[in-house]
């Protein structure tokens, strides 16, 4: 492996460590709080995905000034965490929180086959393109290698933002003291006023906004196909798991090594590509069982 | 002992039953609480008295009678409603949030107070602030404000607790066993600090206490609690020497 080939490899893998950290991050914090763990948050990276992807070729095909992809992308998201998980949480999932793990896991599975027929249904399986906001932001030199700058900047960016702004958001606003003592306990909350039904519904919306922020993010990286709600939610549950499931700023370093040892293979040896996220899940579990930051009982998020 | 009878009634139960399965917590229970009351419930373990608490609170729903406070139905209402109206409990085991400093601990639940719900507000920058720091001084908890919850000497957590239901302005606190866990040589110091700061508060309260020493120094008005019905109720030291009171409840 020549050096060139390794930046290279170092690049992608934070570019795709920037895309998996957005979705994975959603996931950790929704069953950090909620108790959850929801296989739909893989619909709500899809259909994040498409409904970027067509607002910004309508933009595109109207004539538009093409830099408004870019606030689309970010509006695409946000309709679609607001509304789809909203609804999802507000008419499913309070209904079941007290329910069996196994029937919430179910339920969500079930919702999850839903959306992705749904999908077909209004999208087709023809893949979607929609790389403007790729080709606007042009090309950097990075070492010698030439890269999109969306790619290598401004993803890693929206990664570190999201990450940052959620810390701040969660241990330094009153709304966020609210969410950290819900999950601490429940009823404790409550008998302090907390409306934890309140709580619940703005986190998990929050988590289906970053489920969905990046499936709008990876819009112009790649093309969109039936399926890819299925391949991001394995995914990002390996990276949730391998950080330990809630942990935070867990989810950002172990996205980053899964991401970037997801890019090496491709360049080393491309048959272990598939198999190299559930490799390190499988590793670190074996050393440390609650995942690299998981603690036994201590802070859930 | 003042007779408060005449003052305003605050909270009122009536014919509260309830029972799990064979055992028969509440069997047609009659409280009241007026304003500046302190009323101690005594009586055996498994009695029913925290079954009480957890009615008038809202966490468990009677299946027969009901509850009023200020006049105001509130049987079965959710526990955070209730919390609004202006009943506040502290907890057997103090229900600090762990890792969150005492100061914090009460901006937040003055947060949720006063609904702040801008979402950029940082919770140090809340207005009431100085007013938390006054409710830390009253119950005698400056000195750990800034110390993270689940490290405080169990007195001193059991006062924070108390600072946090004050800090939700109630005008009845109820508490469950408000000294246990503490050292014994701490007891009374901590139960002196905290009613200091209930009166100054001009807060009521109902209290569970098996220590009759504690009940007959604080309570204004002692019920006796036993077999799902209130068996007497008055000043405490009328109560407290009751032969039958003695026989079985306290000297067991």
């Amino acid at each position: 492996m020549t050096p060139n080939f390794a930046v290279l490899a170092l690049l992608d893998g934070i570019a795709y460590a920037s895309l998996l950290f957005l979705v994975a991050v959603g996931l950790t914090l929704v069953f950090g709080v909620l108790g959850i763990l929801n296989i739909a948050h893989g619909s709500l990276y899809a259909i994040g995905a498409y409904v970027a992807a067509t607002l910004g070729q309508w933009l595109v095909a109207n004539g538009y000034n093409p830099w408004l992809t870019f606030p689309a992308l970010f509006a695409g998201a946000t309709v679609v965490g607001i509304a789809l998980g909203g609804m999802l949480e507000r008419f499913l999932l309070q209904r079941i929180y007290k329910k069996d793990e196994v029937l919430q896991l179910l339920v969500t599975f079930a919702v999850f086959m839903i959306l992705e027929n749904l999908q077909r249904m209004i999208w087709g399986v023809q893949p979607y393109f929609m790389s403007t906001p790729l080709n606007l932001l042009g090309n950097i030199s990075f070492l010698g290698i030439n890269y999109t700058a969306y790619q290598v900047l401004f993803l890693p960016a929206a990664a570190i933002v999201v990450l940052f702004a959620l810390r701040h958001f969660l241990r330094h606003t009153a709304i966020g003291a609210q969410i950290l003592a819900v999950t601490e306990d429940r009823e404790a909350a409550t008998s302090i006023g907390i409306n934890a039904t309140r709580v619940y519904f703005m986190t998990f919306v929050i988590g289906a906004c970053f489920a969905a922020l990046g499936g709008a993010l990876a819009t112009p990286t790649t093309s969109l196909v039936t399926g890819m709600g299925a391949n991001m939610i394995v995914l990002s549950f390996a990276v949730a798991a391998t950080a330990g499931l809630g942990q935070i700023e867990g989810a950002a370093v172990s996205a980053l090594m899964i991401g970037v040892a997801r890019a090496f293979a491709v360049y080393l040896s491309p048959e272990l590509e598939v198999i190299m996220p559930y490799l390190i899940m499988v590793l670190v579990l074996l050393v440390k069982p609650n995942g690299l930051f998981g603690k036994d009982t201590a802070r859930k998020i | 002992m003042s007779d408060y009878s005449a003052s305003p009634l605050l909270l009122q139960a009536e014919g509260l039953k309830l029972r799990f399965g064979g055992i028969i917590a509440a069997d047609g229970i009659d409280l009241s609480l007026h304003e500046g009351e302190h009323l101690a419930i005594i009586g055996p373990n498994g009695a029913g008295k925290t079954t009480f608490l957890n009615i008038c609170t809202g966490y468990l729903r009677p299946q027969g009678g009901s509850v009023r406070f200020e006049n105001r139905e509130i049987t079965a209402q959710p526990p955070r409603q209730i919390t609004r109206l202006g009943i506040a409990r502290a907890f057997q085991i103090p229900q600090l949030f762990a890792e969150q400093t005492v100061l914090e601990n009460m901006l937040l639940a003055v947060s949720v107070r006063e609904r702040h719900w801008n979402p950029l507000r940082n919770l140090h920058a809340v207005p009431e602030r100085r007013e938390m720091e006054g409710l830390l001084e009253l119950v005698g908890c400056s000195d750990v404000r800034d110390r993270v919850a689940s490290e405080l000497p169990e007195g001193k957590r059991k006062l924070a607790d108390i600072a946090i239901a004050l800090a939700l302005k109630p005008r009845v606190l109820l508490m469950d066993e408000p000294t246990s866990g503490v050292a014994s040589a701490d007891k009374f110091d901590v139960m002196e600090t905290l009613m200091n700061a209930l009166r100054q508060a001009k807060v009521s309260s109902v209290f569970v206490e098996h220590d009759m020493e504690m009940v007959s120094r604080y309570a204004t008005r002692v019920a006796v609690w036993a077999q799902g019905k209130i068996q007497t109720t008055g000043a405490p030291e009328v109560v407290l020497n009751d032969p039958d009171v003695v026989r079985n409840v306290i000297g067991g």
